[in-house]
């Protein structure tokens, strides 16, 4: 009798022990680096996601490295490269229904479109133009057989590979490290993506120098086989693309996640049903990253003419933004995640740019200690604000709600680049400064309110990191 | 509680009203007076009796204000130049013995009376304009050999348009246009566009110099000039003559406000001022760093300028009007503007250069920012500090309220 229990008991025991989702058969015992549970494969997998966001960020940079080049060809005026070109390659309207489809079942669909734009590249002239490698190869094409058309179709074309693959990144992201090292992850791709850009921005001058040199003269022919060398950059984020979709496609498998299976519709008019803190998060975004990107565009000659700096230095200074966040984002995503309460790191990133952008309009003192402070609260802003998203809308809006920000933020800077651009012509650089500043006072109003509305209503976004970890140990234990 | 909470908003309230008040005051409301203008030309000229030659004329501006008067004169024999005179009585006259005027060689055939009243004179003379072929694109000309440059155009051998067709007497300006006897002045001219002010104002064009009732200003344009060479920079010499202090140094200042020319960030002052540096300044002759390469020119037609130090110039400079009334040993000083820098686009791309200079008595004016850019300033720190009050006051309210009980006691 004593054993019979004793059987029962331990065949009970057995049963709730080993996993009763798998349903394929006994589980074996996985290395370190190939269990989906462990951190290391965690770590695995964050390293193919880094190297797919320096990939796509090094190609859509390539023309604003060779600026001068494209102007030469088109022989158009600055401000419009500058507006056309981003406006165009920001259409929003398709990334957000790209958005919704990029789900983390549906990741893969879109993952599976760039992969099978990307493999109608060896089919030329079959497949229509779509993404990722494709679209690379037209924008260089177009450089060769000197379309300016081309290369903006090509560029329109890149909008909507690149943005969609940012948001299926940012989903990927929150799918794998929510609770975890959500704010550390969010950090270190940006610092890819930034590094992309940089390395983007110092090499792809030397590597037209050299192309000018073994062909023999500068214009389109040159540009094109530059942008073809740019494009291999592609062929490896392609690489990590399919690396990562077998990874997560193998831990699906494992670990038989049921998010599938909560019955809940995905619609495109999810966007009416987001919650108010989460339009103060987009209202942040938008406001904070109009007054990064179009200065950091416009700064170069602010710096010449106002600080007296030589051209060299001007671009240095220019690029401190970028090269302090490489190494920053990781560190502050890693400090976010233990200390949490987001919405205080997002007002002190809020904070500290508005004051380093009154500093270069109203003073003369030192501007690397302004610009050093942007690159620390742009760091910080990263970091705290994007997680956010994840803890405010449903899991299922995840997607919609990251393309929709992505859309809004893009639309933003496409308008307040031209918009900057015009204000300069006019009334000058203090006037651009006292706008930009005008746009963060605006994200102070988010944060400031996105604050009082979250602790009037007692919601948790400002928690701390052990108060959100008992929080998601209970709700974990509620839905067993 | 809500006691406290209307005294922080009014105090609020009060702050950002005194801001903006003081600001509108800082704006330049000081100096809010006004000058009575009058203009006339060739004063006291009896034109039968002595017949004006050709290209000569004087224009002379009264500038009345409460107790004292400043005329300005603007004469085109011989170099142009452009006389302040400050008296101290409001009944001051300008007196020409025209005939020693027009012989040119006569102290004291220009006389302001009462001789007495004479506070303080200066003299800004424009006398040559130099052009250079600048073979290595540095827009330095002093580096250069003196086989770069070219005869210098001398502006004494200019002749002058009619002083007569060109004023206008209600806007306070006049026109002086002149070209040289060479065939590259053949379609152009060097013109010298003189506004007098009556009130403090700021002009429309670029640069926008910030004037008052104590100063004029001076708009020198090269249009149409053939340039002698594909890489032809030009420099004008100007001389000041002073009364009693020579203008003996330019002071470059560093301004944050670039609304009016944007992206020049200094002004310069030349200015006469006792050798003790703690005196007020008597007079000066201000302008923007920057040149412009088209007549309603854009961003990127503006074309930086550089001076040369002031030097003391050995004798007059060559002008009937600073003849007739300084005469005998005054110091003079002169010193070369030099147009565009490395880099810039050459004079024959667009044929067109303008440059700026605001000429006046004590002390320049200093730029301060537009209203627009203080109330966006005062409009966006202040509405999140509003939000904090009145947040931190609700969230305050919200905590002091007694919770109601969830659950009730069941008896």
């Amino acid at each position: 009798m004593a054993e019979e229990r004793q059987k029962l008991l331990d065949e009970e025991g057995g049963i709730s022990s080993s996993d009763p989702r798998n349903e394929s058969g006994p589980v074996k015992p996985m290395s370190a680096l190939c269990d989906p549970r462990q951190l290391l494969h965690r770590i695995f997998v964050l390293l193919f996601m880094c190297f797919l966001g320096f990939g796509s960020y090094f190609c859509y940079d390539n023309p604003a490295a060779l600026q001068t080049q494209v102007i030469q060809i088109s022989e158009t005026k600055q401000c419009v490269v500058f507006g056309v070109l981003s406006a165009l390659t920001r259409n929003w309207l398709i990334r957000t229904s790209i958005g919704h489809e990029a789900q983390h079942i549906h990741v893969h669909a879109a993952l599976c479109l760039v992969l099978l734009a990307q493999r109608g590249a060896l089919f030329p002239g079959g497949l229509p133009a779509r993404q990722g490698l494709w679209n690379q190869v037209i924008v260089a094409v177009g450089a060769l057989l000197d379309l300016f058309w081309l290369m903006e179709i090509g560029r329109f074309v890149f909008g909507i590979g690149g943005e969609s693959l940012a948001v299926a990144q940012n989903t990927y992201a929150v799918n794998w490290f929510k609770g975890k090292e959500l704010n550390l992850v969010f950090g270190l791709q940006l610092s890819m993506a930034r590094l992309g850009s940089t390395v983007n921005m110092n090499i792809m001058g030397s590597v037209y120098n050299r192309v000018a040199d073994l062909v023999g003269l500068t214009g389109h022919t040159t540009l094109g086989v530059s942008l073809m060398i740019a494009g291999a950059t592609c062929i490896f984020s392609l690489v990590c693309a399919l690396v990562l979709g077998y990874l997560d496609k193998r831990a699906e498998r494992i670990l038989n996640k049921e998010q599938g299976g909560t019955g809940e519709v995905i619609k495109l008019t999810d966007v009416k049903d987001f919650p108010f803190p989460l339009w103060l998060i987009f209202i942040i975004c938008v406001g904070y990253y109009v007054a990064i990107f179009p200065f950091i565009g416009l700064g170069q000659v602010f710096f010449i003419e106002k600080f007296n700096f030589s051209p060299a230095e001007a671009r240095a200074i220019n690029s401190i933004v970028y090269i302090i966040s490489a190494p920053a984002s990781p560190v502050l995503g890693f400090m976010v995640d233990r200390i949490g309460k987001n919405v205080i790191w997002v007002l002190c990133a809020v904070v500290t740019t508005l004051i380093a952008h009154m500093m270069l309009a109203f003073t003369f003192w030192n501007p690397w200690i302004a610009m050093s402070l942007l690159g620390l609260s742009y760091s910080l802003l990263a970091c705290a604000l994007w997680p956010m998203v994840a803890f405010v809308v449903p899991e299922h809006q995840l997607g919609t709600a990251y393309g929709f920000m992505q859309s809004i933020q893009n639309l933003g800077l496409a308008l307040i680049s031209m918009a900057a651009g015009s204000i300069l012509d006019n009334k000058g650089y203090l006037f651009l400064e006292v706008f930009f500043s005008a746009c963060v006072c605006l994200a102070l109003i988010a944060v400031v309110m996105l604050y009082f509305v979250d602790c009037l209503r007692g919601g948790d976004l400002n928690l701390s990191a052990s108060a959100r970890a008992k929080l998601l140990k209970c709700s974990n234990s509620d839905s067993e | 509680m809500a006691a406290d909470i209307m005294y922080t908003i009014h105090f609020y309230v009060l702050f950002v009203l005194s801001t903006l008040r003081c600001s509108s005051s800082f704006i330049g409301n000081g100096e809010n007076y006004r000058r009575n203008l009058s203009l006339e030309l060739n004063p006291g000229l009896n034109s039968l009796l002595t017949p004006l030659p050709p290209g000569v004329g004087l224009l002379h501006v009264r500038a009345l204000g409460k107790n004292n008067t400043l005329h300005y004169l603007l004469c085109s024999q011989g170099a142009p130049a452009l006389l302040l005179v400050h008296t101290n009585s409001t009944s001051s006259k300008v007196k020409v013995d025209w005939p020693a005027f027009l012989v040119q060689n006569t102290t004291g055939s220009l006389k302001l009376t009462p001789e007495s009243s004479v506070l303080y004179s200066n003299a800004l003379v424009f006398t040559r304009l130099w052009e250079y072929d600048d073979v290595n694109d540095t827009a330095v000309p002093e580096h250069l050999p003196p086989s770069s440059f070219f005869q210098p155009y001398e502006l004494q051998n200019f002749t002058w348009d009619d002083l007569n067709k060109t004023l206008d007497p209600m806007a306070h300006t006049a026109l002086l246009c002149g070209r040289g006897a060479s065939e590259s002045f053949s379609n152009g001219s060097l013109c010298l566009k003189f506004s007098a002010f009556d009130v403090e104002g700021r002009d429309q064009g670029w640069p926008s110099l910030l004037h008052n009732a104590n100063s004029s200003q001076l708009r020198v344009v090269l249009d149409g000039v053939v340039p002698r060479s594909n890489r032809s920079r030009f420099s004008l010499e100007l001389q000041v003559v002073g009364g009693t202090q020579a203008m003996s140094r330019v002071d470059v200042l560093q301004s944050i406000d670039d609304e009016y020319t944007p992206s020049i960030f200094k002004v310069s002052q030349w200015v006469s001022s006792p050798v003790n540096s703690t005196s007020p300044v008597l007079g000066y002759a201000q302008w923007k760093p920057v040149a412009y390469r088209r007549p309603s020119p854009l961003f990127e037609d503006a074309t930086p300028c550089r001076h040369s130090t002031p030097v003391p110039v050995a004798q007059l400079p060559p002008s009937g009007l600073v003849r007739a009334y300084f005469g005998g040993e005054r110091q003079t000083t002169g010193l070369n503007m030099t147009f565009s820098i490395t880099g810039d686009p050459f004079y024959n791309t667009t044929n067109y250069l303008s440059w700026t200079v605001l000429v006046g008595l004590g002390s320049p004016p200093v730029d301060s920012f537009s209203p627009l850019v203080l109330v966006i300033m005062a409009v966006g720190l202040g509405t999140p500090m509003l939000i904090i009050l009145l947040g931190g006051v609700c969230v305050c309210v919200r905590k002091n309220r007694p919770q109601p009980q969830v659950y009730e006691p069941i008896n």
